[in-house]
């Protein structure tokens, strides 16, 4: 088999599905990506057994056939190469693969593309379709959330709730909580599932970020879910088990609502955070009439650091701690000027939220974070 | 690594104590300070008449051990930590009291007062122990003149008898002072360690117990001379890294500084029961107390823990303890649930238990993060409620109803307070 292909175009369409690709796996065919070429196409492939993601480049070729190509290798060869045409020459019946560029030849040797795991495919799966942008603002505002414990994987994802009305993306760690809805976007059948968040966010990266119009279809079954856009696709396992009741958990009333600037007060947690304890990164607010003063300190150090923000409150003075990463990771992730944070009682969940006014149109963006208990 | 904190005095910067290491290479003037036999120091200032008698503190009951013993006492033979029986057996005549830890807290601090009052730079490393690093200090006062001083400040101003050693590391100063007491004095001046330590048992370098010297007397080497005319080699290959460590002590070699702040890594409650129990029910309520009253510390103290360790001894004194760990916490329900998991999968044998325990490590400065999901708001306000009322009111003021019948596990003051904790000399290590 024979095949004639740009360098350059093949180390882009492989660095996009090279995120799929462990570091160890149990398996060493996993190391490899999966070249299947067909009538002057080339189909690529990578997994990870979870994940799988696949791509088509337009090649040069008379043949069809395929083979397993050890990635790493392929990866550090590619990238030294300027843009050129590139031969790939492959022995069926050893898997020697011979790669000739302008400058000579280099051999290495893949494996029988039959031991490659099968790629699921859905049949009878429901079908939709999103745009593109869309859906990377969704994940963009949500990933950061989601969890990392093994003993619930449920929250290791992020929930997609489709239903009639609108389209929902929330994630969760049990600490802070994210809930992205968009009013403007239905779908005709409703369904729910849960996306791990490795395939999410090579998703994610995979999307163009400019162009508006591309859009994403994904169709889903019981148990993979499918991606497709561009050229590309992605099919991952789902999540099995039930997400967490979030609706009951997010405080319809906080009474005590203030407004702030965000990027000074994200500057401000920035830098009070690094006087905090270097492993509990606790922050204390306290506000009243229309001062905020956010303080942290590390006594094993003697480090202290108080600071103070104006802001309108609207409520009774208060007093709350919050972890400051994710009070820091929740304010780079909103993009109005202003931002709402609505307090109930120092035990309870503060929510925060943008501005009204602020935000794309039909675009409703939660997020809840809960307190750290202050004993004084 | 030393962990400096801010109730440290303003002059031990970083600088400062660069400046000590330096000087650790040059000589260093250390004092090694020791309450003579303290426990019954304390009660002779509360009770003259039981001057001049043999009188013994420690637990009365059964399983109770000497914790201090007057010197009249250990003309008998008895010294700390033998069982409180074979000590009267020993003394018919010896008082025994049971002992306050509250009062004896208060005179050892009113020592602290005083060496923190004089001293440039001091460590309490436990109740009735001190280091004082009065480097540099010969050129104006004297150190020997000054650590006399003190001494009689202190014996002045508290009316209990102390010794002290002077020399140029805290090993030396330890065992010198050792050599000194009772109520006396001794200076082991820089390049007389050695000689000094060389005729003493290897018994006296602190670090060596009961193992340590069986293993070393079982190689005949009795005497501190011998091990400093062994190749270092050998002890480490007798004993490893301790052997290396012993081996310097022994030279006289010591670098470790003397530190201002008594930094808690774990806390933890043990009770050895009057007889051996196999109810299974007491000792998970035992367990739970413990657990409970632990987490209240931790919650008072601004503290999350991130380890949970049991240990069950049962009666033939095989002790088994198991740890697992938790992301960071200091609430009950989670603590409770982790210590009697633990204790089922540590209780195999139907034998009798002597002694369960609760130990939490890796102990951080920081809130209890709140769970959206685990955590109700009625837990939390329980919470904050029952630490007001605890703190207003006292530790046993309120209580989970299965902890009501198991009696009260002994008290702590604020664990974290900076100070070494409240342990007699013979529990140790």
């Amino acid at each position: 088999m024979k095949f004639i292909v740009s360098s350059s175009l093949l180390s882009k369409k492989l660095q996009v599905i090279a995120g799929v690709l462990n570091t160890s796996n149990t398996l060493p065919i996993l190391d490899d990506f999966l070249f299947e070429v067909k009538k002057n196409k080339l189909t690529i492939s990578a997994s990870d057994l979870e994940t799988t993601m696949t791509t088509k480049v337009d090649i040069e070729s008379k043949d069809s056939g395929s083979i397993a190509i050890p990635a790493r290798l392929l990866l550090d060869t590619l990238k030294t190469f300027p843009e050129q045409p590139l031969t790939f020459l492959i022995d069926n019946d050893n898997q020697g693969i011979q790669i000739s560029s302008d400058y000579g030849k280099y051999k290495l040797s893949g494996h029988s593309s039959d031991e490659f795991p099968k790629i699921p495919t859905i049949d009878d799966g429901e079908k939709l379709d999103l745009s593109a942008e869309l859906l990377a603002r969704a994940l963009s505002k949500t990933i950061f959330a989601t969890g990392n414990d093994e003993l619930r994987p449920v929250m290791n994802g992020v929930l997609c709730e489709f239903s009639t009305d609108d389209i929902t993306f929330v994630a969760t760690d049990a600490h802070k909580l994210v809930r992205y809805r968009r009013s403007d976007a239905k779908v005709e059948t409703g369904a729910s599932f849960i996306i791990p968040k490795k395939p999410l966010s090579l998703l994610k990266n995979a999307l163009p970020e400019d162009e508006t119009d591309i859009s994403v279809s994904i169709q889903y079954n019981d148990s993979n879910a499918f991606f497709t856009l561009d050229g590309s696709n992605l099919v991952c396992r789902l999540i099995d088990g039930k997400y967490p009741n979030y609706d009951a958990v997010i405080p319809k009333e906080n009474q005590n609502r203030l407004s702030v600037d965000r990027q000074a007060f994200l500057n401000c947690v920035k830098r009070v955070s690094i006087f905090s304890n270097k492993t509990t990164h606790q922050v204390r607010l306290k506000v009243s009439g229309s001062e905020l003063q956010v303080s942290a300190e590390d006594l094993d150090f003697a480090n202290e650091a108080v600071e103070r923000l104006t802001c309108q409150y609207d409520g009774e003075d208060m007093e709350i701690g919050f972890n400051s990463r994710f009070l820091s990771e929740m304010l780079s992730n909103l993009d109005s000027d202003e931002i709402i944070l609505e307090l109930s009682a120092p035990n309870k969940a503060g929510l925060l939220s943008q501005a009204p006014g602020s935000a794309v149109d039909g675009e409703h963006l939660l997020m809840l974070v809960m307190p750290v208990m202050l004993n004084d | 690594m030393i962990i400096y904190h801010k109730y440290m005095y303003s002059f031990v910067t970083k600088r400062n104590i660069f400046k000590q290491n330096f000087k650790a290479m040059q000589s260093r003037s250390i004092i090694h300070i020791d309450l003579d036999a303290f426990f019954v120091a304390c009660e002779r200032l509360l009770d003259s008449s039981l001057n001049g008698k043999p009188v013994l503190v420690g637990g009365t009951s059964g399983r109770g051990v000497v914790a201090a013993c007057s010197y009249e006492a250990r003309a008998y033979g008895i010294h700390s930590a033998m069982p409180m029986r074979m000590a009267q057996q020993l003394c018919p005549d010896a008082i025994v009291i049971k002992g306050n830890a509250g009062i004896y807290s208060k005179y050892s601090d009113a020592v602290t007062e005083i060496i923190k009052e004089q001293s440039p730079l001091y460590e309490k490393s436990s109740i009735d122990e001190f280091y004082i690093d009065i480097s540099g200090m010969d050129r104006f006062h004297g150190c020997y003149k000054w650590a006399k001083e003190l001494r009689s400040t202190i014996i002045r101003e508290t009316g209990l008898p102390i010794s002290f050693g002077l020399s140029t590391n805290k090993t030396v100063a330890k065992v010198s002072t050792n050599e000194a007491k009772p109520n006396n004095y001794i200076e082991v001046c820089k390049g007389e360690e050695k000689p000094f330590l060389a005729p003493l048992s290897i018994k006296k370098i602190p670090m060596v117990g009961d193992q340590t010297y069986k293993t070393l007397q079982g190689m005949g080497i009795e005497h501190i001379h011998t091990i400093q005319e062994m190749p270092v080699e050998l002890m480490d290959r007798l004993l490893g890294k301790n052997g290396i460590s012993i081996w310097k002590k022994a030279q006289g070699l010591d670098h470790t500084p003397v530190i201002p702040y008594n930094e808690r890594k774990s806390i933890s409650s043990s009770i050895t029961f009057e007889r051996d129990t196999i109810d299974v029910r007491k000792l998970k309520d035992i367990l739970s107390t413990m657990a409970e009253k632990l987490a209240f510390y931790l919650r008072n103290g601004k503290k999350l823990t991130s380890c949970v360790t049991v240990t069950v001894r049962y009666s033939d004194f095989d002790t088994r303890s198991r740890q697992v760990r938790v992301p960071y916490t200091s609430c009950d329900h989670t603590l409770i649930e982790k210590v009697m998991s633990l204790f089922d999968q540590l209780y195999q044998r139907r034998v009798l238990v002597r002694l369960v325990g609760v130990r939490y490590s890796h102990l951080v400065e920081g809130a209890y993060q709140i769970n959206l999901f685990e955590d109700t708001e009625e837990i939390i306000n329980l919470y904050q409620a029952m630490d007001k009322i605890r703190n207003r009111f006292g530790q046993n003021a309120v209580r989970r109803v299965v902890t009501m019948d198991t009696r009260g596990i002994g008290q702590m003051s604020n664990p974290f307070n900076g100070l070494p904790p409240v342990i007699p000399a013979h529990r140790r290590a």
